[in-house]
């Protein structure tokens, strides 16, 4: 493998691994705070990607679509946790899986019957749509970087959220003892329901980011699903740094085990988290 | 008697008298006898899955596993154009499974709680993407079985696999079979300090008991009885291939358990029954029937604490 290979392939991993944190980012918020393994965590990526293509195809302008699909999304995700959610949250696990394996079913078909299912493409945003060069014979678009920065930023501002306003004191507050927050007089309810909605959101937004990128097509959230899952193993359920670590390094694993042995390439990250797990039964920033 | 419960006798009792009846209505139509044989398969994995989540505490998401080797392995351990004997393959298969799932055992077994579930989940995925992308074992495509094997015992040869009714009962003798081991099992010693230590593994671990090694040897036992189901499948349809060890069909199990009521071994028969059920009546109904299917399960997880076993058991026990 040539150094200039190498880098692009480095960058590459790094950028998936970014758009894998995004994503992963709102399981672990929401298993971390409220304790709920959300399987259709990846239809909520479905979700925003298809979302944006929509408004795409009707206004045009990628900018407005994003808003309009983050701001769906969000009210979506409010919507669920109040109707459905809040329901469970005196049963035991299973029922949370039941009933999130339930709502993958429902937006699977929704999906289906709204848009059908063509593969479907975003356009770049005119803006972005460039690339800068990288070395004399190669160069990367301008939207995967981009896009990358976006990731960065999303990812300061939840850290800056979580561990300097009052909203993340509550949050870490929740985390640790729920009576106690409760006992305070803080409304735990609406409490869950904003770090829900939160989660939904930014899965949406990651499928918006992403839609520029991949095909969006059917099926699309169970596979990027089980990636985040072993994202947020490797790094620790619940983490939301162990995430950040995890989602960069099964990116930058998964890209170059796919140049380097292409047949192992779909194991390769699933041996990974099982090494880590022997090593580390809690994962990598257990609590 | 084993089974405990008024509500589980009258269950099983009427499951089993139209089960034994369902070819003698159905005979000549051999695509229901053919679909009642699936759902007779599934919940013997599904009732193996239900003793390792409800009764041992080892939530798996990886159990298709399992279900999918048994069929692989039935196609690379026997010679490809010769009848060999069903028992002595089936034997023999579920012994290599037991082999697997006690090294995988051993692996999964050193975390717990949700680290478990997600090691389980994969494991399994590993195995299908290395069936996957494997070009000797048939990639995505699978494998084919072209001769069904014969089943005499002692030169006895009362079971013909390539009639649908024989292998319906054989199917249902699974059922039997599995439904009456895990009975067994829970009623026995063995069984009492597997259920103590999932109610209360520090209290078991105190009394001197080796909590790992007691859940070890149930994880072999759900899981060969799993990769026994899958043998089944892969023969009643003449093949094997990855969609049989996806995360979706270990879910999917996990649904039909939980809607059963998990952990009560008969509420997995039906659980499946009901969920089998469920998913041909809406795919007849329309185009769309995952939307109903979602919510119907939505909508039982809202309503039904414990499981329509739970539900019959408030209706019949009191």
């Amino acid at each position: 493998m040539s150094t200039e290979l190498f880098f692009v392939q480095l960058i590459n991993g790094l950028q998936y691994g970014l758009l894998l944190f995004l994503i992963a980012s709102g399981l672990t918020l929401v298993f971390g705070v409220m304790g709920i393994l959300n399987l259709a965590h990846g239809s909520m990526y479905m979700v925003g990607a298809y979302l944006v293509w929509y408004f795409v195809a009707v206004t045009g302008s990628f900018t407005v679509s994003a808003i309009l699909s983050a701001v769906i999304a969000l009210g979506l995700g409010i919507l669920i946790e109040r109707v459905l959610i809040q329901r469970l949250y005196n049963r035991n696990h299973l029922d949370q899986v039941l009933l999130t394996i339930g709502m993958i079913f429902v937006f699977n078909s929704l999906q289906s019957i709204l848009w059908g299912n063509d593969p479907y493409g975003v356009a770049v945003p005119d803006a972005l749509s460039g690339s800068v060069p990288f070395t004399d014979n190669s160069s990367y678009p301008v939207y995967r970087i981009f896009a990358a920065f976006i990731c960065i930023a999303i990812a300061a501002a939840l850290y800056f959220v979580v561990s300097k306003t009052r909203l993340g004191m509550l949050i870490r507050a929740g985390e640790s003892n729920r009576e106690m927050v409760e006992a305070l007089g803080v409304n735990i309810k609406s409490l869950y329901t904003i770090v829900f909605a939160i989660g939904v959101m930014l899965a949406a937004v990651s499928g918006i980011i992403a839609a520029p990128m991949r095909s969006i097509v059917p099926g699309m959230g169970e596979s990027v699903l089980i990636t985040c899952f072993v994202v947020v193993v490797i790094g620790g359920m619940g983490s939301i740094k162990g995430a950040f670590v995890g989602a960069l390094l099964v990116g930058v694993i998964s890209t170059f085990a796919a140049v380097l042995m292409p047949t192992m390439s779909n194991m390769i990250i699933y041996i990974f988290m099982i090494l880590v797990l022997l090593v580390k039964p809690q994962g990598l920033f257990a609590k | 008697m084993i089974f405990e419960k008024r509500t589980e006798r009258i269950f099983l009792a009427i499951f089993f008298v139209i089960a034994l009846c369902i070819p003698l209505f159905l005979e000549d139509n051999s695509f229901f006898v053919g679909k009642a044989t699936t759902i007779l398969i599934l919940a013997v994995f599904v009732m193996s899955l239900d003793f390792l989540v409800g009764r041992v505490g080892l939530v798996t998401l990886g159990h298709a596993l399992f279900y999918g080797l048994g069929g692989y392995l039935f196609v690379i351990v026997t010679p490809e154009y010769e009848a060999v004997n069903f028992w002595l393959y089936a034997l023999y298969i579920m012994g290599i499974s037991a082999v697997v799932a006690l090294v995988v055992g051993v692996v999964v077994l050193r975390t717990s709680g949700i680290y478990f579930i997600m090691i389980t989940l994969a494991i399994s995925q590993m195995v299908y993407y290395f069936f996957f992308d494997s070009l000797e074992f048939g990639g995505n495509d699978g494998l084919f079985i072209f001769m069904k094997p014969e089943t005499s015992i002692f030169g006895l040869n009362f079971l013909n696999l390539d009639n649908p009714t024989h292998f319906y009962y054989l199917s249902l003798l699974a059922v039997l079979v599995t439904l009456l081991a895990i009975k067994i099992i829970l009623r026995s010693r063995f069984g009492r300090i597997v259920e103590a230590s999932r109610l209360n593994p520090e209290r078991t671990e105190a009394l001197g008991y080796n909590i790992f090694a007691f859940r070890l040897i149930s994880y072999i036992i759900g899981s060969t009885l799993a990769a026994y189901a899958g043998l089944l499948f892969a023969l009643q349809y003449g093949y094997v291939n990855p969609q049989f060890m996806t995360w979706e069909m270990s879910g999917t199990a996990l649904v039909m358990s939980i809607l059963g009521g998990m952990g009560t071994i008969y509420g997995a028969i039906l659980g499946t029954i009901t969920y089998e059920g469920l998913q041909y009546f809406f795919e007849h109904m329309s185009e769309d029937w995952m939307l109903f299917m979602g919510g119907a399960i939505i909508l039982m997880v809202l309503l039904l604490r414990k499981g329509l076993a739970g539900y019959l058991e408030k209706l019949l026990e009191k």
